[in-house]
């Protein structure tokens, strides 16, 4: 998140913005660590990994709340306007998301422990495979989304937009394959709830990404895009056809 | 000597279209024509082309202002200091009049008559736009005597009785009455920073004004002599067309419902207050209002 061009008059203020947007790339790092690490768990079926992962969602925590302190403060001390104003309510915005991401990723993790330490018959890598493939779909989203807000790129946020359009279309796709492997045999049944959980967890986390993208279209702009389809904020923003 | 060089024909008074400043002067220090809206469906004060000049045209401190001020709204007019909005501000009742060497060309209407006529009398156009300043100013009188000095000029009141009313209706709608019904013969310059104030305001809305026009009018005040004035200030609204001239942009966003960004004596915008404060188009207002002009 790049403040404006030009140095405030108080150039504490300046600071004071600098010093909220890195902690926001900070949780956004760790967001996208916090799935990669968790997935890597399961993969390695490795409980005391997710445990870590598991712990370390505070720290997502306690920063969403340091932000949300910091961003008071501004508004109190500060009252920004027009872009500044846009900036900080953004702000707010992205660390609830960035929040909210941690804790699908912490659902990832709670998956492994759950496999793996309980009577749980362990599920075969070949049912896990959809939820490695969409965790590696939706970090790339969210990375693309921070990596949006930082330069605040509308392109590259509406490219966010336009992922999770496909996101949703491949969430329904796993589901119907997911239900095949219930069908094939029976057994599976326990584990397919377990796995839907941790597809939808991934689904949410990519709406989050999602949710970012559309902040930053509201930071650059001032257009809320929120509820709009992906035509639709197209024309809105004048971004040519792909 | 003010001089207006636009005569207008009162038949065709609506049709003057404003002029843009790029094309007559071509584009100035990031400046090129007004963004925004200068329109209002029902304006009171129709202003067009509107320029000043002091030291017979040595310093250019108004170019080619355009915009309309509409009934019962309160325009705030922002800016740096020597943007020129206090300048402005003095057009609209020919308080510039009354400067050596400053001169006034373009159209200023007042409900479509032209207040800088040759025909037109200052002294009543004062009355229907009245004026309140940056510093309180009351007469060295007592508090009654300082409303009741307009209607009685202007021959407002038949009786005492009369006058007594307007007296007490104006400190009212001042929102002063209940602080100072009983004291209406103490001198004005005897209350608070906040309540001279407000008694100027009271003495402008004595005469039955259509317009008022403020000049900073809570500069010198105290916090919550501001918020008194403010919430006045949304109370007259619904009577007059307000101008205020501040330099708080805060209380420009509280009490106005357009606003109009001046710079180097350009208006370099003007919109909807709400817009101006969360998305103005002009990048010379978005670096004023968010602090980082200059």
């Amino acid at each position: 998140m790049t403040s404006t061009e030009t140095r405030h008059t108080v150039h504490r203020f300046d600071d004071e913005l600098n010093e909220i947007a890195k902690l926001v790339d900070q949780m956004g790092t760790i967001a996208v660590q916090q799935l990669r690490r968790a997935v890597k768990a399961l993969k390695k079926e490795d409980p005391a990994r997710a445990h870590k992962v598991i712990r370390r969602d505070r720290k997502l925590n306690n920063l969403d709340i340091e932000v949300d302190e910091k961003v008071i403060q501004l508004i109190a001390r500060r009252a920004p306007v027009a872009k500044d104003l846009r900036q900080i309510i953004a702000v707010a915005k992205v660390v609830t998301d960035l929040e909210r991401t941690g804790d699908e990723a912490r659902k990832i993790a709670a998956l492994c422990v759950r496999f793996h330490e309980s009577d749980h018959h362990v599920p075969s890598d070949n049912i896990l495979r959809d939820i490695y493939s969409m965790s590696k779909y939706v970090s790339v989203m969210l990375e693309v989304a921070m990596q949006a807000f930082s330069s605040l790129d509308i392109e590259k946020a509406f490219s966010v937009l336009l992922m999770d359009e496909e996101l949703e279309i491949r969430f329904d796709s796993i589901l119907r394959h997911l239900s095949t492997y219930v069908m094939e045999d029976a057994r599976n049944v326990g584990h397919f709830v377990d796995i839907v959980l941790g597809i939808r967890a991934l689904e949410r986390f990519g709406g989050h990404a999602k949710n970012i993208a559309g902040h930053v279209i509201f930071l650059a702009t001032a257009n809320d895009v929120r509820h709009l389809d992906a035509d639709e904020i197209r024309q809105l923003l004048d971004l040519e056809e792909e | 000597m003010t001089s207006v060089s636009t005569v207008i024909d009162s038949e065709n008074r609506d049709e003057i279209a404003p002029v843009s400043a790029g094309d007559r002067d071509g584009p100035q220090d990031g400046f090129r024509e007004t963004v925004g809206d200068i329109y209002h469906p029902r304006p009171r004060l129709t202003c067009r082309n509107v320029d000043v000049c002091y030291d017979n045209g040595a310093a250019h401190a108004i170019r080619n202002v355009s915009l309309d001020i509409g009934e019962m709204e309160v325009l705030a007019m922002i800016g740096p200091s020597g943007c020129g909005k206090s300048t402005f501000l003095r057009c609209l009742n020919r308080m510039n009049d009354t400067i050596d060497g400053c001169e006034v060309t373009g159209s200023i209407r007042l409900d479509g008559e032209e207040i800088y006529s040759k025909d037109l009398d200052v002294v009543p156009l004062r009355a229907r736009v009245g004026m309140v300043f940056q510093k309180p100013n009351p007469f060295p009188k007592s508090i009654y005597e300082n409303v009741a000095y307009g209607p009685r000029i202007h021959g407002l009141a038949a009786n005492k009785a009369e006058l007594d009313e307007v007296v007490e209706s104006s400190l009212k709608r001042a929102a002063l009455w209940g602080e100072v019904c009983d004291r209406l013969h103490q001198p004005g310059t005897g209350l608070s920073g906040g309540q001279q104030q407000r008694l100027c305001i009271a003495r402008a809305i004595a005469v039955s004004p259509e317009v008022i026009l403020m000049d900073e009018p809570c500069s010198a005040l105290d916090p919550i002599a501001t918020a008194k004035v403010e919430e006045l200030i949304d109370e007259l609204r619904k009577r007059y067309t307000i101008v205020i001239v501040t330099h708080s942009m805060q209380q420009a966003a509280r009490v106005s419902q357009r606003t109009a960004y001046f710079h180097l004596g350009n208006l370099v915008e003007m919109d909807e207050t709400d817009r101006i404060f969360t998305d103005p188009q002009h990048q010379l207002t978005e670096d004023y209002i968010t602090g980082r002009f200059g």
